[in-house]
């Protein structure tokens, strides 16, 4: 290794001053969430305890969390295997032109775009005015991949625009079918980034707010559950729910590293 | 095969009476009280509804919404435990109860709402009236809630008053009626009287009017509720105490009365009198705990929430009065059959007692005061509704020491509170133009 | 085989269409019919009145909040930009390991999967008055008061916008930077370069599709953003989204579609302009 200049030293600590910033609300939560029986959700810290641990696996007085966190859950890996399927049928799609493609593209491009309130205001006054009963796994569940699936898309198409597409030429000379080039040379080299839209599209449904919230019909979803319990006294078990759902998500990202790790060591394909 | 079933039942209740009659003498009453009601029901059985004592009961799920004030899990615990039924309960932030109780009309069953909200959502159809004389504690209620008056010689308080709203003329009717008929639109469970809430180690004087919250003193530690339909009476109660507005009726307001109150509010936020707005309970709190403010607009439980972390809050009376607010339970309109009837029994069962004391307890007031007050300890209810000093410590309803032996309720009495609202929440006539307003105060 | 790849395409294309279709197009033009409707309490009434607009346009409200928005959009944007490029120039060209910056990427992500709604709540005892950050300033003796503006103030939000949006705006342009020919840079260096010239000629212009990318991204997610500008404005701020909401809650779901509309046609216009500088679908 040669000898790093100045500036790597001054924009390395620039990144960790960053990081801080990052993680300071989820500092503030992770101190706060050992805070006494008798503590709030501000400062100061009234003695310390698991106590708001403890708590997590009862009854709260207002809502209920679990099942709030179960539907979520479910949305989310709905909304991920649908995001995944869709994105990579589209981005096969793409790789040609096709009569209307940009006009699908620059509605993906919308639907990104497009202020998430709108969105939910316009699937909402729709089940309304057709008499549909909203629910989390019909209008929620398409309101979520309006804004899952431009991700994945977006993910797809720089994924194509730099693929090499010898390896199917290769694949189709030795005579193997459309179904087998697919399953058996596209869809392994394809799998990192499958990964990466799946894993997006699930985070992006669990945390989605603005379009659940005209759309989610007679139950909440985490989210809005969690809004909703700011209607009556809320306490430091916030803060506990916080703390484990990060240290719950790091392993699961820890975990698909190593997944992902297994992945490439079998065919090495172009790119970065 | 049937009457079995209702024997199994009691036998059961009986068993899990005996239990907690050893912990206190308040709960023995109560399991006494259950023994009579299973009386009653059996008698109900022969001439009334039978079909709903049978084993279908248990199938029944009621599926109620509301904000998170009410909507309790030890309500609906204790529903399962006296009545054998579920009740699943949807917690909203107040604006997403008023949407929902519109828009999804099929998501619900019950609506627990405000009397405001009543006043814009049962002329749409969405609800169905209540047939009082399916009630057996429909004599128990409150006058407040059938006449509008508290005592035979009170006067009416001005606003959405809950009597105003509280009935309609039959059973088909959207229209309210003027006086008390046989339909009612909701009925009362939960009400009090709101006023400001202060840190008293903060304010550093006394604080006896509402006007104090514009005083430049606690410039950029004040705040009020940003509800359109009860800021804008909070906003009132300010500006009538200020000198600045004398309204012919705070709860509906003209033109010239709304331009003017949110004319001096805009003046107030620009010269940075407020910290924040509060939309939700919690928010409210937060301010208070953490010393963003040390006045505000506040509800009872969330000052009882401040004190509970051992930081001094007062619940301040003044003189101008209280502004006061209630909820209640409506039905959907889609409600039949075994559903309703199993509903009708679920609200009889909420004035029956035991809910009300456990609200009241919280530091609101039971729409029934006398069923509830079987379930409280004397002290309890000498603290909460008589305003006496506490005798022993006072808990709240998750056993939490909400206040120690020689501590007096913030106002007095039930009848000293209740008594000296000046107005309650509202909704008016000019309320597109109110809200209009209003917004327009936030943005400034 | 080329002629059945398109033919595949079709049917490749069809359900994200669908999607599309069913969830954003439709739903967009039931905004639009009731954005013609009268409204009362608790119903909407259909009809042909252009009251909502003509109270929307008139207003001074209105106005306010559009200059509210956009300088939070254009504050969020710069610091989003200088902060996300300098992120991005570290992690593409000091960084040199692959799976270093896989796993520094994975570490700026990780504290986006605490629910946003507990994460701004948290913002309170960090900012607040007696807020860590407060509390520190004054016990080191820096300030005697506590800092009022920290919390519930046009910094409050500007800052959780950085805060959300920054990782938008680092991803594309880290992507671009990626795709910068490193012999280029030698070049630029043998030739006797500044590295301050090679940064103004050689890097910024070719991540400039990559910045535009990301500046895509958090303006139009500012444009739309309400819950920022409610909690950490402590109610105070409002912004076009806000009104839209405010709206919405209090069930005048007419008036709030004609702010959605004229929202709308403000982010598409904002966005032409954003396009007619870049291709999008190549830059990726």
């Amino acid at each position: 290794m040669d000898k790093r200049p100045m500036s790597f030293y001054f924009l390395g600590a620039f990144f960790i001053v960053f990081l801080l910033f990052l993680y300071g609300p989820n500092i503030t939560i992770a101190i706060l969430s050992f805070q006494g029986e008798n503590g709030g959700l501000t400062f100061p810290m009234r003695g310390s305890s698991l106590h708001w641990y403890a708590q997590l696996f009862e009854r709260q007085a207002v809502g209920d969390f679990t099942s709030a966190l179960l539907r979520s859950l479910a949305l989310g890996v709905m909304v991920m295997i649908c995001t995944v399927v869709f994105s990579l049928l589209a981005g096969l799609a793409f790789r040609k032109r096709f009569v209307g493609s940009s006009t699908v593209f620059y509605l993906t491009l919308a639907s990104l775009i497009l202020p998430s309130i709108l969105v939910s205001l316009g699937i909402g006054l729709m089940f309304d005015r057709f008499g549909l009963t909203p629910n989390w796994f019909s209008s929620g569940f398409g309101s979520h991949l309006t804004w899952t699936l431009p991700f994945g898309l977006l993910i797809m198409f720089a994924v194509f625009n730099r693929f090499n597409p010898s390896y199917e030429m290769a694949s189709a000379d030795l005579g193997a079918t459309t179904l087998q080039t697919f399953r058996l040379i596209l869809l392994p080299l394809l799998a990192p980034s499958l990964m990466g839209i799946g894993l997006f599209g699930f985070t992006l449904s669990y945390d989605e707010f603005a379009r659940t919230l005209m759309t989610s019909g007679a139950l909440n979803t985490l989210p809005l559950e969690l809004f909703a319990m700011t209607t009556n006294v809320t306490s430091p078990v916030l803060y506990a729910l916080g703390t484990v759902t990060t240290l719950v998500s790091l392993c699961v990202i820890l975990l698909t590293l190593v997944l992902l790790k297994q992945l490439n060591r079998k065919p090495k394909h172009q790119g970065n | 095969m049937k009457d079995k079933m209702v024997i199994d039942q009691v036998n059961q209740d009986n068993s899990s009476s005996v239990e907690t009659d050893l912990k206190s003498p308040s709960v023995s009453r109560r399991g006494l009280l259950k023994g009579a009601a299973k009386a009653g029901v059996a008698a109900g059985a022969i001439s009334g509804f039978p079909m709903i004592w049978a084993q279908n009961i248990k199938n029944i799920t009621l599926r109620q919404f509301g904000t998170g004030v009410s909507n309790l899990n030890a309500i609906a615990d204790k529903c399962k435990e006296d009545l054998g039924f579920n009740l699943q309960l949807t917690s909203l932030d107040s604006d997403s109860v008023t949407q929902r109780a519109v828009t999804q009309p099929n998501s619900y069953d019950i609506a627990d709402i405000e009397y405001w909200i009543c006043k814009k959502v049962f002329p749409s159809g969405v609800m169905q009236p209540l047939d009082t004389s399916k009630l057996k504690n429909f004599s128990k209620i409150s006058p407040l809630f059938i006449n509008g008056k508290l005592a035979p010689d009170s006067t009416i308080a001005q606003g959405t008053a809950p009597h105003t709203v509280g009935f309609v003329e039959s059973k088909d009717s959207k229209r309210f009626a003027t006086e008390q008929t046989n339909w009612m639109t909701l009925i009362p469970t939960i009400y009090n009287a709101d006023t400001l809430g202060i840190r008293p180690d903060l304010v550093g004087r006394p604080i006896t009017t509402w006007a104090d919250i514009m005083d430049p003193a606690f410039k950029g530690k004040t705040s009020i509720l940003n509800i359109p339909s009860i800021g804008i009476m909070d906003a009132a109660m300010i500006c009538e105490a200020m000198g600045e507005i004398k309204y012919a009726d705070k709860g509906n307001m003209t033109r010239e009365e709304i331009d003017k109150t949110i004319e001096i509010l805009i003046a107030a936020k620009q010269q940075g009198q407020f910290r924040a707005f509060w939309k939700s309970f919690d928010e409210s709190v937060n301010l208070m705990a953490s010393g963003e403010v040390v006045i505000q607009s506040m509800w009872s439980p969330a000052v009882a929430a401040v004190r509970g972390r051992g930081i001094q809050c007062a619940y301040q009376p003044l003189k101008e009065g209280y502004r006061a607010w209630g909820g209640g339970l409506g039905l959907a309109s889609h409600l039949s059959g075994l559903e309703l009837e199993a509903a009708y029994e679920y609200i009889d069962w909420y004035l029956s007692g035991w809910v009300g004391a456990y609200l009241n307890r919280q530091g609101y007031y039971s729409a029934a005061p006398s069923t509830s007050k079987d379930y409280m300890t004397p002290d309890e209810w000498g603290f909460w509704i008589e305003g006496k000093p506490a005798q022993g410590a006072i808990l709240g309803p998750d056993g939490n020491l909400m206040e120690k032996a020689g501590a007096v309720r913030d106002g007095g009495s039930y009848w000293d509170r209740m008594g000296a609202v000046s107005c309650w929440n509202s909704v008016m006539d000019e309320n597109k133009y109110m809200v209009r307003k209003w917004n327009e105060f936030i943005v400034s | 085989m080329m002629l059945s790849r398109q033919i595949h395409s079709y049917w490749q294309a069809l359900p994200l269409t669908l999607i599309l279709l069913g969830f954003l197009v439709f739903p967009i033009c039931v905004i639009l019919v009731v954005s013609f409707w009268d409204y009362n309490e608790y119903s909407l009434i259909p009809d042909f009145i252009l009251e909502n607009y003509e109270f929307l346009l008139t207003s001074k409200v209105t106005l306010k909040a559009y200059l509210q928005t956009f300088k939070y959009a254009f504050l969020s944007w710069l610091f989003t930009f200088l902060i996300g490029f300098t992120l991005a120039y570290f992690l593409a060209f000091h960084v040199r390991s692959q799976k270093t910056q896989t796993v520094l990427f994975l570490l700026c992500t990780v504290p986006f999967f605490t629910s946003n709604i507990i994460r701004m709540i948290s913002w309170i005892p960090l900012l607040g008055r007696n807020g860590l950050v407060n509390s520190s300033l004054q016990s080191s003796g820096l300030i005697d008061q506590p800092l009022d503006w920290l919390l519930y103030s046009d910094f409050a939000i500007v800052l959780a916008y950085i805060h959300l949006y920054t990782m938008f705006m680092v991803v594309p342009i880290f992507n671009s930077m990626m795709r910068i020919d490193r012999n280029l840079v030698e070049a630029a260096l043998d030739a006797g370069a500044a590295p301050w010239q090679i940064l103004k000629d050689i890097i910024v212009p070719l991540s400039k599709s990559g910045i535009m990318v990301g500046s895509i991204f958090v303006f139009t997610l500012v444009m739309g953003d309400f819950i920022t500008v409610k909690i950490m404005g402590g109610g105070i701020k409002a912004n076009v989204a806000t009104l839209i909401y405010n709206e919405i809650s209090l069930l005048q779901y007419p008036a709030a579609a004609a702010g959605a509309i004229v929202l709308l046609i403000t982010v598409l216009m904002m966005l032409m302009i954003l396009f007619r500088l870049v291709d999008v679908r190549k830059e990726l």
